[in-house]
């Protein structure tokens, strides 16, 4: 949490594409930016 | 105005708000407001912000578009509806409370997108005759109530 309030972003979750989207559509449901990045 | 708390967890859990009838009707005009760009101007510019991008790649961003924004749109609805319908009530429940939180949030960001608020804005500047200054006052008394309200909560 203040790794993004310092940053401006922080990894919150990682796992396969299918769950990381999931994750990603939850965030944007409260209305976070968030994206995927492939590591 | 007065600027004590107007936003007070109830010992059951509830969350009362103490807010004037003209501050409802306004809460009530911008969940109409944004209820209807959703519905009638899904892709207007100024909702980018409620629908970032998960990709930098076109395709998979195309799919997780398909994939998800039925799923966003819906709930959208329902917390802008939720806000509608209790704008006039005392006592929330804390789901509604939370919707209440999820639709102004979403009336944040669309505010903010169209009057390209961004961190470093600067709010010292703020002149009354600016023919933005309604919206600009109206995205910073949404910030207070939200501000209330995740403190109450």
């Amino acid at each position: 949490m203040l790794e993004v309030h310092h940053n401006g972003k922080s990894v919150v979750s990682s796992g396969g594409r299918e769950k990381a989207e999931l994750d990603v559509a939850r965030l944007h449901a409260y209305g976070l930016w968030a994206t995927m990045q492939q590591d | 105005v007065s600027f004590q708390s107007r936003v007070e967890r109830t010992p059951a859990g509830d969350i009362r708000l103490h807010l004037a009838d003209d501050e409802r009707a306004l809460l009530r005009e911008v969940a109409d407001e944004l209820g209807s760009l959703l519905e009638e101007a899904p892709d207007d510019p100024s909702l980018r912000r409620l629908f970032p991008a998960a990709h930098d790649d076109e395709e998979l961003e195309r799919e997780y578009r398909e994939l998800t924004r039925g799923q966003l749109d819906a709930g959208r609805e329902r917390s802008i509806e939720t806000l509608r319908e209790t704008a006039d009530r005392e006592l929330l429940t804390p789901e509604e409370a939370d919707a209440w939180l999820r639709a102004l949030n979403d009336a944040r960001l669309v505010l903010g997108t169209r009057l390209d608020i961004t961190e470093n804005f600067d709010w010292e500047a703020f002149d009354a005759n600016d023919p933005q200054a309604p919206e600009l006052a109206l995205y910073a008394y949404l910030s207070w109530i939200q501000e209330q309200l995740v403190e109450a909560m």
